[in-house]
């Protein structure tokens, strides 16, 4: 029982990761006109955010969009995608993988603004243009500490950092970033 | 900045009344001379004078501005005469006062009080002095908290490299008084672009001096050995710059070319446009400075086996029993001279790398006093005194690693974040020469680039620089470090010290000249205030 809770209680921290912009996108060495987004995946799972379109922003597009991921604790780095939609379909620009230990137990102290950058690199791994990310690690608000606790009375001790249950249901598969 | 001034308990020299006093400020040049900024008015009968004048002074960060306040008693018998035509020695000294503008600048609210001092009673110690004081109070003009947006491109470029279009940037700098020519601002490096437009810059009023004051515009091509082409340049003031951009208009380039013995400027095909001009009031270094916020100066010196024998005259590291300063001895005094004043408590932490400390290992970062348990020394002074010890008490060895004094440094910034300090620091590396971990250090520096710091690493001897211009970013490309993340911001400055060696000192003030900005890009993208 004990057991059963530890590992749900902390299998998974929050966190609030600003896709804000983009620079020297290019695709088939040509650069990025217009209609580029940013997925964000968590590498365990298949749990994703997307940001919206940027229409106008070029080859350095700008989203400023905020999303809020749940990350499960044994995943060891975030993928960060830059798509770009066209007439033919979205086409991949570049990846990013962001290791989760660049914001989780650095030198930063927790709840700290972080702005992270980030080189892309396209399928066949050459390096196509930057992405700009500002990452923020939740420290849930302390009811819900107590709230845990309650309903799991035998292991109270252990339980500890519950996430905030509405992260998992809301999420849908095109979630764009919920409010804080 | 204007200056006004006041004063309380003055001598009384007057038999029959109170003094008349009126107070003549000077600027200290680096060679001792006195230049006389301006007088105020004469005030009647007081010995607790507040003057109404007030004097302007332009503040520079990158050095120390020294002034002088002298205060006379003005006769009766003068006061109909202008006070800039009064004979100063005809005059009743009533003692004089000095300052650093940085002094008054780091106070909360801009107003330092000092004691008179009257050099005749100086000699006569046993008396005690009772000249009364003196406020300086400094105010920023609202013009120097202005800072201006431009967004800059240029057409028709030439071809600067042999197999591919060039790569541009543009260096804007001012030219003070003296002649020197200082950088202020820098543009991205645009690979493989002959009509490039630049990301937007930004540069206070108080960076280039005045909106009339005329800025050097240079276009480079960039090459990664650190020797960049001039492609042309453009003389502009802000006004100008202004103008150009409501007129929509380009500016032809230009080139100093040498025909025979002249120069001659040539006018180039290529120009440069100003798309965006906008000016906005925004917090200056100065408010974080007055809010609160402190600079907290930390210093590290390279003690590898390449810098040669200690005890012989050849070596960099050489202690000179005529006093002389070795590089490394002149480095941490004129950068340190213009940094302790933003430090509050004086105490810098102090490292040394490269070296095999008694019996020990090579460390890659000892604490340059020897202790085994606190890094941090006192004042300038304390610095040179631990420099000194150190050279004694360690053999040099290599290689040359930055990453664990970069670490170290910037565990010491997350820490002080941790703690809630509202504090930026400046980690001084001074070094001979070519760094072994370039990765790690990379990797360090990238690490450390979205906390509160800067690096300024001064190269001394005649080594070869090359990838210390890598590690400064804003002459490339951003650092990447080796799990492809790339630092956030610019946060190192390099320059080679062997060019001072003339004893110019315009190459500590380049160095420093791109702190404020960059300590600016820090608060700024986290929307930090200073305190009110």
């Amino acid at each position: 029982m004990s057991k059963f809770y530890s590992s749900i209680s902390i299998s998974s921290r929050t966190i609030e990761i600003t896709v804000l912009s983009a620079e020297n996108l290019k695709s088939n060495r040509r650069s990025i006109k217009k209609n580029a987004f940013a997925v964000v995946r968590s590498n365990v799972g298949n749990d994703f955010r997307t940001t919206v379109i940027d229409t106008d922003g070029g080859s350095n597009p700008k989203w400023n969009d905020k999303l809020v991921l749940d990350l499960p604790v044994q995943a060891p780095a975030l993928t960060v995608e830059v798509h770009c939609k066209t007439t033919t379909g979205n086409r991949l620009v570049g990846t990013a993988t962001v290791p989760v230990s660049d914001f989780f137990g650095g030198y930063v102290p927790e709840n700290y603004l972080q702005f992270l950058s980030y080189r892309l690199r396209d399928q066949r791994g050459d390096s196509n243009g930057i992405i700009n990310l500002s990452v923020r690690t939740k420290v849930p608000p302390a009811p819900v500490y107590s709230c845990s606790a309650a309903s799991a009375s035998s292991s109270a001790a252990t339980v500890v950092g519950v996430p905030l249950s509405v992260g998992k249901n809301i999420f849908s598969g095109v979630v764009t970033g919920l409010p804080v | 900045m204007q200056l006004s001034l006041s004063a309380s308990s003055l001598h009384d020299r007057d038999v029959f009344s109170k003094s008349d006093p009126m107070v003549v400020i000077y600027t200290k040049g680096r060679d001792g001379t006195l230049t006389e900024l301006g007088r105020t008015e004469v005030i009647l009968n007081s010995v607790n004078p507040s003057w109404i004048t007030k004097h302007t002074i332009t503040y520079h960060f990158e050095f120390v501005q020294t002034l002088i306040f002298r205060l006379y008693d003005v006769d009766t018998q003068f006061h109909n005469i202008d006070v800039k035509m009064l004979k100063l020695d005809e005059q009743q000294f009533l003692g004089e006062a000095t300052c650093a503008l940085s002094e008054i600048m780091t106070k909360k609210d801009r107003s330092l009080i000092i004691d008179l001092s009257h050099r005749e009673d100086s000699t006569r110690a046993t008396r005690p002095q009772n000249c009364g004081k003196i406020t300086v109070h400094a105010e920023e003009s609202i013009s120097s908290k202005t800072t201006i947006e431009m967004t800059l491109s240029c057409i028709d470029l030439e071809y600067k490299d042999l197999f591919s279009r060039s790569d541009p940037f543009l260096v804007i700098s001012k030219k003070v008084e003296t002649g020197v020519i200082i950088p202020v601002c820098k543009t991205e490096v645009i690979k493989n672009e002959l009509r490039p437009m630049w990301k937007p810059i930004f540069l206070s009023i108080q960076q280039a001096g005045s909106k009339d004051q005329s800025l050097i515009i240079e276009c480079f091509n960039f090459n990664s050995n650190g020797k960049h082409d001039l492609i042309g340049k453009v003389e502009k003031s802000l006004a100008e710059l202004e103008k150009l951009h409501s007129s929509k208009q380009g500016e032809h380039l230009f080139l100093a070319t040498a025909v025979g013995n002249h120069q001659e400027n040539k006018v180039l095909k290529s120009r440069l446009f100003v798309d965006k001009f906008t000016e906005s009031v925004q917090h200056t270094f100065l408010d974080y400075l007055a809010g609160g916020f402190e600079l907290n100066f930390m210093v590290a010196i390279d003690f590898t086996a390449s810098n040669g024998n200690p005890r012989l005259p050849d070596s960099l590291h050489y202690i000179d029993p005529s006093g002389r300063p070795n590089a490394y001895q002149r480095a941490i005094l004129e950068v340190g001279d213009v940094l302790q004043f933003y430090d509050t408590d004086k105490r810098f932490p102090a490292w040394g790398f490269g070296a095999r400390p008694i019996d020990g290992p090579v460390s890659h970062c000892f604490y340059l006093n020897g202790s085994s348990h606190y890094y941090e020394v006192e004042g300038i002074q304390g610095i040179m005194m631990a420099y000194t010890s150190a050279l004694r008490n360690v053999s040099l060895a290599g290689p040359t690693l930055f990453g664990p004094v970069i670490s170290y440094a910037a565990s010491i910034a997350s820490q002080s974040l941790a703690n809630g300090g509202r504090k930026y620091y400046i980690l001084l590396i001074i070094t001979d020469g070519v760094v072994t971990d370039l990765q790690e250090t990379k990797d360090a520096i990238v690490k450390a680039s979205d906390l509160p710091l800067s690096i300024l690493i001064v190269g001394v001897g005649g080594a070869d620089f090359k990838e210390m211009e890598i590690l400064d970013a804003d002459k490339g490309g951003r650092l990447e470090s080796s799990s492809g993340r790339v630092a956030s911001r610019d946060i190192v400055q390099f320059i080679p010290f062997r060019d001072v060696q003339s004893g110019e000192v315009s190459v500590v003030q380049a160095l420093l000249a791109e702190l404020p900005s960059q300590f600016l890009t820090y608060v700024r993208t986290r929307d930090i205030k200073p305190n009110v």
